[in-house]
């Protein structure tokens, strides 16, 4: 015998009310009581970040955590990335990067890739590859190989950074009071005012290399 | 597959989590689920109840305070990545935590709950280890300090009682002349540890070793300690030969088991290897030593 839970989730800016047994994942949530399946499960173990959502701003692995836990939490999916101020008309330019830089084979890796994506460019607008493969180092792609949507991530951040400017540094809102708001300070696209965080490095440089190249034998 | 029904209850306050713990029968604490969630889901936990800890705001923090750094049950692995009183002062905390899983994980784990899982290769145990941590436990009798040599017993169990959650993990602040650092050797990013190894070294006005703390994941049926190393090192002056030394015997107490990514011997080596480097970081770290330019 198990209760229902009545919990309200804002995701992609609209605020919805769901019951749920305390035992639903929010990834179940998300995908069947919301009808939302552009978020995916891949694995089922925290591995492949398939499902991968953010979370007041955070990207999670939301087969990773139970939906009653999300309430009063703000989700973005990938069905909230065209509503994006970034976005403008069409796609949002991490979406575009992905088309036009070849970031995608098979896709479903692409909805986890994006939200992994959109949080590291919130975050460090400005990112290098290292950066861009530590973000999205919960993510499995079995088929692309990784180098194009590295690529399709540098193709957005230039978009983002170019946007930025044209805009006088600011992005503009889209006036529509309905628009998606992530809750998150000079995000959305925007510049970010925030200091990135510090990589922390390994120990020392000299050792990292050597490190690095045990981990992939 | 789906977790078997549960209650689920979700206290906000640090006494009501523990009456709570008292009054329910066999109540598993959740903290970021990182763990805990795939193992309900696959059914290898069955509780009738769940403790949700994630609303209990005295328990988020990570400060320095009272001679401590310490890590309140709901700081996240992300937390430790971002602090710079870790970045400065606790080497081997400052290079675990990005190489704790991956960011996803790390944005929602514990290393309070880490701890409590007490799986052999989780790498916060080892940190714990070689700094001499502790954790507060608070129950229905109050709470209790537990060295971190007496918590872990078997994969997966601890000295913990049933009732019992720990609110902090705590270490030593480091003095002056004290360093630490962190190894870990894994296939690819985001994997647990195929050996790993967590070392601290406090030195004396003269430069001799004052103190040293070796904790090694991933290669005993717990996180384990290398006391023989650590006994070698005190009393002596940081040398290449020394390391090596202490290297040896670490690699001889480790007892890694064989798996699908290498055999015991290739692990004891590296268990070696990777003790000399994490002590190479450690003494320059507290500005002892000056690395030698080949490793
Ligand atoms: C894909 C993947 C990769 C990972 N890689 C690594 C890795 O490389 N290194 C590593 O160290 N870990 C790794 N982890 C595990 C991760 O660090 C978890 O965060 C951690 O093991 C558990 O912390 P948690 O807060 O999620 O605890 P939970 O999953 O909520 O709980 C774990 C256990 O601890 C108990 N518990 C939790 N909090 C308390 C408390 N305050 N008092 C008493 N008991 C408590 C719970 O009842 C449960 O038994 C990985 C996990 C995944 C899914
Ligand atoms: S489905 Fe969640 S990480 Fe793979
Ligand atoms: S495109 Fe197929 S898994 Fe990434």
């Amino acid at each position: 015998m198990t209760d229902q839970r009545e919990i309200t989730l804002t995701v992609n800016g609209t605020e919805r009310t769901i019951e749920v047994e305390p035992r639903r994942l929010l990834v179940h949530a998300i995908r069947e009581d919301l009808d939302m399946t552009g978020t995916h499960i891949g694995c089922d173990t925290g591995n492949c970040g398939a499902c991968t959502v953010l979370r007041d701003g955070e990207p999670i692995k939301s087969c990773m955590m139970f939906a009653t836990q999300a309430d009063g939490s703000e989700i973005m999916t990938v069905e909230g990335m065209e509503d994006l101020p970034a976005a403008g008309e069409d796609l949002h330019p991490l979406q575009e990067g992905f088309h036009k830089e070849h970031g995608l084979q098979c896709g479903y890796c692409t909805p986890g890739m994006l939200m992994s994506g959109k949080a590291l460019l919130d975050e460090n607008p400005d990112p290098d590859e290292a950066e861009i493969r530590d973000a999205i180092s919960g993510n499995l792609c079995r088929c692309t190989g990784y180098q194009n949507i590295v690529s399709s991530i540098e193709y957005a951040a230039e978009k983002l950074d170019e946007q930025a400017a044209a805009d006088g540094g600011v992005v503009a809102e889209d006036g529509d009071s309905d628009g998606f708001d992530c809750g998150v300070e000079n995000c959305c696209g925007g510049p970010s005012a925030e200091t990135p965080t510090p990589h922390v490095e390994g120990a020392d440089p000299q050792f990292d290399d050597v490190t690095e190249g045990s981990e992939s034998e | 597959m789906k977790a078997a029904p549960f209650e689920h209850h979700e206290p906000t306050s640090l006494s009501k989590a523990v009456s709570l713990l008292e009054s329910l029968d066999d109540p598993t604490i959740l903290a970021g689920g990182q763990s805990l969630v795939p193992m309900l889901r696959f059914r290898l936990a069955r509780p009738d109840t769940v403790v949700d800890i994630n609303g209990i705001d005295e328990l988020d923090y990570l400060d320095e305070s009272d001679g401590y750094l310490k890590i309140g049950a709901l700081a996240r692995h992300a937390d430790i990545e971002e602090s710079d009183v870790v970045t400065e002062n606790y080497g081997s905390f400052a290079d675990a935590a990005p190489l704790v899983a991956d960011p996803q994980i790390r944005n929602r784990g514990t290393i309070v709950g880490s701890i409590a899982q007490a799986d052999p290769k989780g790498d916060w145990g080892s940190v714990l280890i070689a700094h001499d941590g502790e954790v507060v436990a608070e129950g229905p009798e109050g709470e209790r300090v537990i060295p971190v040599d007496e918590l872990f017993l078997l994969p997966y169990d601890t000295s913990l009682d049933e009732n019992e959650l720990i609110t902090e993990a705590r270490v030593p602040t480091p003095p002056e002349r004290e360093g630490s650092a962190y190894h870990k050797l894994k296939r690819k990013t985001g994997d647990y540890a195929m050996a790993g190894v967590a070392a601290r070294l406090r030195f004396d006005d003269d430069g001799t070793i004052a103190d040293a703390g070796i904790g090694m994941t991933a290669v005993d049926i717990t996180n384990a300690r290398a006391a023989d190393a650590e006994a070698h090192l005190e009393g002596e002056r940081p040398s290449a030969e020394l390391f090596q030394k202490a290297g040896e015997l670490a690699a001889e107490q480790s007892n890694p088991e064989s798996d699908e990514h290498g055999d015991a011997s290739y692990k004891e080596r590296m268990v070696n290897v990777l003790t000399q480097r994490a002590l190479g970081d450690a003494a320059e770290r507290a500005g002892v030593v000056k690395r030698r330019a080949t490793p």
